[in-house]
């Protein structure tokens, strides 16, 4: 363990060595930027030297957070008060961060069934955030009565905005070719079998021609140089498509994405610690506050660091919410809030650089 | 040199197809032996493109005559005789012991193992099945029954702090995150449960104790 | 040093599984139900048990001289007559102070893996040290001056000139000390002799209350017991809310996690409260605090870290409402819905953990030596 003086004399050390490389005015760029994020970031220490990465800024936007709550698959109370207190979990944590982020993004499966009762009980917990909420759809909110229920509660599945010099892009990933006007399914036959993951007989989800017109045309007003970070909730590559980690067309979807300088996707449905990068896209995924998927027999992403199997005596293990931190050049690092565990912090560098820097903790101390 | 050429003659079909050495003219690959003389182009296959298997078997065949035709007829016939003399012996059937049960009964058996293993899917979708109380199934955490490991036990089971089966852990969870009841050892549910772990893990060699 | 803490464990069960023989009798007796492989695998080569030596620790165990105004020794806090704890919420040592621990027993403390509430220590030994310098314990100002009280004395300069060959240096003192701590081992309690097979051994009420221990009521997962826990404790930190009765344990527990070193926030007022975690400076361990081994735990009364809870059944509505929420919550701790009757059961279960006979914590070897 570090001695907090010698930590101390080691940051010196790295500050001077790349202060050295500089310009003058690069210099006097850094100073500012470095005391405007020692104040936005809660985590540092007055007396800490910032690295200098933060001059190549492109842009002149100062950073800012965003938080995310994501698959709380909530039941009605009456019947399943876990996943009740797991979500009430995730929303103090956001309350409690310090200083408060700019929105909370809800990334999907808000419901297990996507019955009224539960989406309901849904938004009423939500409204206790104290930051703006985005909403994002995912499958098991959807399939009962196709969004009915959703758009009346939360408005569009489909939209965009702009914050801070980004733009963000919300999708409804989960469009499946029609499954049960033929067998003549009822509602709820539709809702369970979505609700399979391995459902041996699923339909792999798509953003669709139409959604993807709409993408193009929303992203022609942009400008290349501009930010733009994705919600979907299906993860836009391919992981494994028997539980649906999987989005048909990806390579579709992603070409729309590629011309753009700093394009990061930030999905749902995983239920686990997940990172990518493909050009450069870059990937990451969310956790649930229900329960962890485990990993995918094959398809992981290379640069994943995995978490490790959860303990299934501690019903918060695997789960929790995160942070998303977004720096003025638009790239992003990743904050896992893993509960029962440390957290982790995935950077736009580790991806940027393949994994060679910068790598995400490991979990050192296994829960059982 | 002979047991190249037997190793040659035995698996040289299907490597011939695996050794195609795509060239750099459009619309034409050749392909060559591992003797590295017998050469033979294919019109209208592009570099990078895969033969569909019976096409594949064609080219290994006539490349095996390229290769036949060159050395001669004495030596390919040689060469048969000494391939065939090294063939080990196939191997003696297991004796399969008389048993006064027909194949029809064996395919009842296998209807009835199927219904269990397909009771078991069921309840493995469906807690209720299990008597659990909050709506959560064993697919949440296990889809397609991965992470059970049912090959590993009997085991120490860190959850009920001693060496257990793995019924015993099925009823572990449906104690714990499915809120239900344990059920009693004979219970049908819990059988049919054991019985799809056990089949989605077919094949796994059988490691009890193992973390 | 913690893979090597689960090589040293994995070769000690190894032994006991291969069941070697040991030439003769283990150097002090033990009560039948103790493991005594087990036991002599966790005695340090370096300090081995022999009789003298514990008659030696038991002197300085009892001995208040060893404490800033002469009034406190370790049997103020660790006292015999109270199972090795002292009946308070939190101890109080020399001139009254008030710490912020409730005192362990050290009954069977041999067996734990880690020792202070928060595991800083890892040896008997290196326990002892600690609160002969505390300054709201035995208040001495420094080892050197507990080694100036104890060379002082005739009769210590003999028994340590004869057992280790040198005027007596604090690692001397500890050793003798944490010797005695590791005779001082209870069993042969009513669960003891029910586990032997002896089925009339527990009430029914109690028997009932060891099926819900290993089911219902989830206490098996951190207070096992069997071959290699006989002790009723995991060996590791756990936070069940504790802390949050009567404080905002929220606010630290949160600035802690913001805060790469915890020492900053030395001066908080709550800072005890973040338990294991001074110790790893691992986020998840904020508010943990080490599972306690429970034989004897009938005689141990007030409960948990700060004594908060009062009497066993306190205890029960303590878990059995699932602790207290906070953002470090272990994610196992939740609300059980026992009935009365189970509640019951589990208090009967407890009290049939007292030691007796031989195993008894209030037996003559453990009592202050004759003047």
């Amino acid at each position: 363990m570090k001695d907090r003086y010698d930590k101390y004399l080691e940051d010196r050390e790295k500050y001077f060595d790349r202060v050295v490389r500089l310009g003058r005015r690069d210099f006097v760029k850094a100073a500012g930027a470095a005391a405007a994020a020692a104040i936005a970031s809660s985590r540092l220490l007055p007396h800490s030297f910032q690295p200098v990465d933060v001059v190549n800024a492109a842009a002149p936007e100062r950073s800012f957070r965003f938080a995310y709550v994501s698959d709380s698959h909530l039941y009605e109370r009456t019947l399943n008060e876990r996943f009740v207190r797991a979500i009430l979990k995730a929303v103090d944590d956001v309350n409690a961060l310090t200083p408060p982020p700019d929105f909370v993004l809800y990334g999907g499966d808000l419901a297990q069934l996507g019955q009224p009762a539960e989406l309901g009980e849904g938004a009423e917990i939500l409204k206790a955030l104290k930051p703006k909420v985005r909403m994002m759809v995912g499958e098991h909110d959807w399939y009962l009565d196709m969004g009915e229920q959703w758009r009346t509660l939360f408005g569009k599945d489909v939209y965009s905005f702009d914050h801070k010099g980004v733009h963000f892009v919300v999708l409804n990933s989960v469009i499946v070719e029609d499954y049960w006007t033929g067998p003549k399914l009822t509602p709820m036959e539709r809702m369970q079998a979505m609700a399979q993951l391995d459902n041996p007989n699923g339909r792999p989800f798509t953003v669709g021609d139409a959604q993807r017109d709409w993408l193009a045309s929303d992203l022609a007003k942009v400008k290349p140089e501009t930010p733009v970070i994705v919600f979907s909730h299906s993860p836009l590559y391919k992981i494994y498509k028997a539980w649906n980690f999987w989005t048909d067309d990806a390579e579709q979807v992603q070409k729309i994405l590629s011309p753009f300088k700093t394009m990061t996707v930030i999905h749902g449905h995983t239920h686990q610690m997940l990172s990518n990068r493909i050009g450069n896209i870059h990937f990451h995924g969310m956790l649930s506050t229900a329960w962890p998927w485990p990993y995918a027999p094959q398809g992981l992403p290379k640069l994943t660091v995995r978490m490790n199997r959860s303990d299934p005596f501690d019903e918060l293990d695997g789960c929790g919410d995160g942070t998303v931190d977004v720096f003025g050049n638009g790239r992003v690092d990743k904050q896992y809030n893993s509960w029962s565990r440390n957290p982790v912090r995935v950077s736009a560098a580790y991806l940027e650089s393949d994994g060679a820097t910068d790598p995400p903790a490991r979990e050192s101390d296994v829960n059982y | 040199m002979r047991t190249l050429a037997t190793k040659s003659l035995a698996i040289g079909a299907a490597l011939a197809a695996a050794l195609a050495i795509p060239a750099v003219r459009a619309a034409e690959t050749t392909v060559s032996l591992c003797d590295g003389e017998s050469v033979m182009s294919i019109p209208g296959l592009k570099p990078g493109q895969v033969l569909p298997p019976d096409e594949a078997r064609r080219v290994a065949v006539d490349m095996m005559q390229l290769w036949r035709k060159s050395q001669g007829e004495t030596r390919w016939a040689a060469w048969t005789k000494e391939a065939e003399a090294a063939r080990p012996e196939p191997a003696a059937a297991e004796e399969k012991q008389p048993t006064k049960f027909t194949a029809r009964d064996q395919m009842l058996w296998k209807l009835e193992e199927k219904k269990w293993v397909e009771d078991g899917y069921k309840a493995f979708h469906n807690s209720k099945a299990l008597g659990g109380t909050i709506g959560i199934s064993c697919d949440m955490c296990h889809p397609d029954a991965t992470n059970t490991h049912p090959e590993t036990y009997p085991k120490f089971q860190t959850q009920l702090k001693k060496v257990a089966l793995l019924r015993d852990q099925i009823n572990w969870c449906i104690e714990n995150p499915l809120k239900g009841k344990p059920l009693p050892d004979g219970d049908p549910a819990l059988r049919a449960v054991e019985a799809y772990i056990l089949s989605a893990r077919k094949g796994v060699a059988l490691e009890p104790g193992k973390h | 040093m913690r893979f090597n803490r689960v090589l040293v464990w994995a070769a000690a069960l190894a032994v006991l599984a291969a069941g070697l023989a040991r030439a003769g009798a283990p150097p002090v007796a033990l009560p039948k139900s103790v493991p005594a492989d087990l036991w002599e695998l966790l005695i340090p080569p370096d300090n081995p048990v022999t009789p003298d030596k514990v008659a030696l620790g038991r002197q300085l165990y009892f001995d208040k001289r060893i404490s800033g105004d002469g009034t406190v020794s370790c049997a103020t806090c660790h006292d015999p007559a109270k199972g090795f704890s002292d009946g308070k919420k939190v101890s109080e040592g020399v001139g009254g102070k008030k710490g912020t621990r409730n005192a362990p027993t050290i009954l069977n403390a041999v067996f734990n893996e880690f020792q202070f509430w928060d595991g800083r220590a890892s040896t008997l030994e290196e326990q002892a040290k600690g609160p002969m310098i505390n300054p709201v314990e035995m208040g001495m100002a420094s080892h050197d001056a507990v080694v100036q009280v104890v060379r002082a004395d005739a009769g210590y300069r003999a028994e340590f000139q004869k057992l280790f060959g040198r005027e007596a240096t604090i690692e001397d003192i500890v050793a003798a000390i944490a010797t005695f701590e590791r005779a001082a081992l209870t069993g042969e309690s009513p669960f003891d002799r029910f586990v032997a097979s002896d089925k009339s051994a527990l009430s029914a009420s109690a028997q009932r209350g060891w099926e819900l221990w290993n089911g219902k009521a989830r206490c098996n997962t951190c207070h096992p017991f069997g071959e290699a826990t006989p002790n009723f404790s995991d060996n590791k930190f756990h936070n069940i809310g504790v802390s949050v009765q009567g404080r905002d344990f929220a606010a630290i527990a949160r600035r802690a996690s913001e805060t790469p070193d915890p020492q900053q926030l030395a001066f908080h007022p709550d800072f005890t409260e973040l338990g294991r975690y001074v110790a790893t400076r691992q986020p998840k361990d904020i508010g943990a605090f080490k599972t306690p081994g429970l034989r004897d735990v009938a005689l141990t009364a007030p409960y948990m870290h700060d004594g908060s809870q009062s009497t066993l059944p306190d205890v029960v509505s303590f878990y059995d409402k699932g602790g207290e929420a906070n953002p470090y919550l272990d994610g196992g701790i939740v609300p059980l819905k026992l009935t009365e009757q189970e509640k019951q059961d589990l208090v009967a279960f407890m009290e049939s953990l007292t030691g007796e006979g031989a195993g008894s914590p209030t037996r003559a070897d453990l009592q202050p030596p004759k003047p």
